[in-house]
């Protein structure tokens, strides 16, 4: 099974999306699959990036996009990417239907927040003539920053969830229920993660040598 | 009262064109001075998740390009307006890449508990009304239904009423201005 691991943020590399993916990849990997894995953000900034992204889409029978939430839908180039593909596969005679799943992660406590882009994404496959297969989605994506070793209790539910998914999408189906759920599972309390959070926006401030607090209004109103 | 239209339609989209036209009507009946940006016009780059607008120049983002006077006149209306081809339940990538620029830095990164669910809290002390104005070649009550979700979630985000319709196959500016009208009158938008 060729299976192709998108990877929709725009920070690439260094993205909690590209942990995510590349985590779910290593999994399709151990159970057998050929997976590629690409950058959505700068394959879109050629023709040739588009086309080439374009490409392993139509060569894959399993695609999946791991993505972080941007006000509560996907980051526009993968926007883009969906428009793309959906006019090529309109315009021929395709001749699979690939499977897609989604990996969503949000900067909010709450992992349903993602819920709109999941819909997005689902709605893409029905829309499409590809086979929806599933997604995880989770909260307090801020937390991956740092990696998985450093989440509380080493992030055993996501690398669990992780592994249950790319094990069942190895071997055609669909993302187990059990497997979202954990995902899902809030990796501290709410209070916590809030807390902690407001505070790293702090130090980042003084650590970029910001000039204005968090609070400036530039615009006058 | 001030509006915006953010047009997020591609060269062509004679469906949004209409819906837009009939947005504006009615806006301007009910006395709006209106502010349509095509946004397939204007240079607006992809959000880079950079945080540079939170962070770096707390409420402006560190790229210079025309997302910024996009900012500038959303804070200045009353009401906006999203108007896009309904794309599987969200927005065009035209309206998608505008919007990703202009919330973050509108936004102040720290969190509050807003119905019951965590949001960023807001930097200013106004935000314009959302009104989400989709189009659609034929009805598509799944699309619909998520569309509509959608721009309710982005209301959350600002704290601010939040309506949407999609008008599908609507190819008269007539009724689209018809449209138009019942939507502003759920959103709260005074004759």
């Amino acid at each position: 099974m060729n299976a192709l691991v998108l990877v929709g943020s725009p920070k690439g590399r260094n993205s909690s999306s590209f942990l995510l993916g590349s985590k779910l990849a290593e999994g399709l990997r151990n159970h057998g699959a050929a997976v590629r894995e690409e950058l959505a953000h700068p394959a879109l900034r050629t023709e040739d990036g588009t086309r080439r992204l374009l490409d392993a889409v139509d060569a894959s029978d399993l695609v999946v996009l791991s993505f972080p939430l941007y006000v509560d839908s996907l980051p526009s180039p993968l926007t883009l990417l969906l428009e793309l593909v959906a006019g090529r596969r309109a315009g021929a005679a395709m001749a699979g239907s690939p499977r897609l799943a989604a990996i969503v992660q949000c900067g909010f406590p709450e992992a349903h927040q993602c819920d709109t882009a999941v819909g997005i994404c689902r709605l893409f496959a029905g829309r499409t003539g590809m086979r929806w297969a599933g997604a995880l989605a989770m909260g307090m994506g801020g937390s991956l920053e740092r990696g998985f070793r450093k989440l509380p209790g080493g992030g055993r539910n996501i690398l669990r969830a992780l592994d249950m998914a790319s094990e069942t999408l190895a071997g055609g189906g669909d993302i187990p229920g059990e497997a979202a759920t954990l995902f899902a599972t809030p990796l501290m309390p709410r209070w916590m993660y809030t807390l902690f959070g407001n505070l790293g926006w702090r130090v980042q401030l003084r650590r970029n040598r910001a000039r204005k607090p968090l609070a400036h209004r530039p615009h006058s109103q | 009262m001030k509006a915006l239209v953010l047009d997020g339609s591609r060269e062509g989209d004679a469906l949004t064109t209409v819906a837009v036209l009939g947005v504006r009507a009615a806006l301007e009946g009910r006395g709006a001075v209106v502010e349509h940006a095509i946004l397939r016009k204007l240079s607006v780059a992809p959000c880079t998740g950079c945080f540079g607008c939170w962070t770096r120049t707390p409420g402006e983002c560190v790229f210079g390009d025309d997302a910024r006077d996009v900012v500038r006149s959303y804070l200045d209306s009353d009401v906006v307006v999203y108007a896009t081809p309904v794309t599987f339940g969200g927005y065009s990538s035209l309206l998608k890449a505008t919007l990703d620029r202009i919330i973050l830095p509108v936004l102040d990164p720290r969190f509050t508990v807003v119905g019951g669910e965590v949001h960023h809290r807001l930097r200013y002390r106004r935000y314009p009304k959302t009104v989400g104005l989709g189009t659609l070649p034929t009805p598509d009550p799944e699309a619909e239904r998520l569309f509509a979700a959608l721009v309710s979630r982005n209301g959350l985000n600002v704290q601010q009423a939040a309506e949407a319709v999609v008008l599908a196959g609507v190819t008269d500016p007539a009724s689209a201005k018809m449209f138009a009208e019942r939507l502003l009158d759920r959103v709260g938008v005074p004759r």
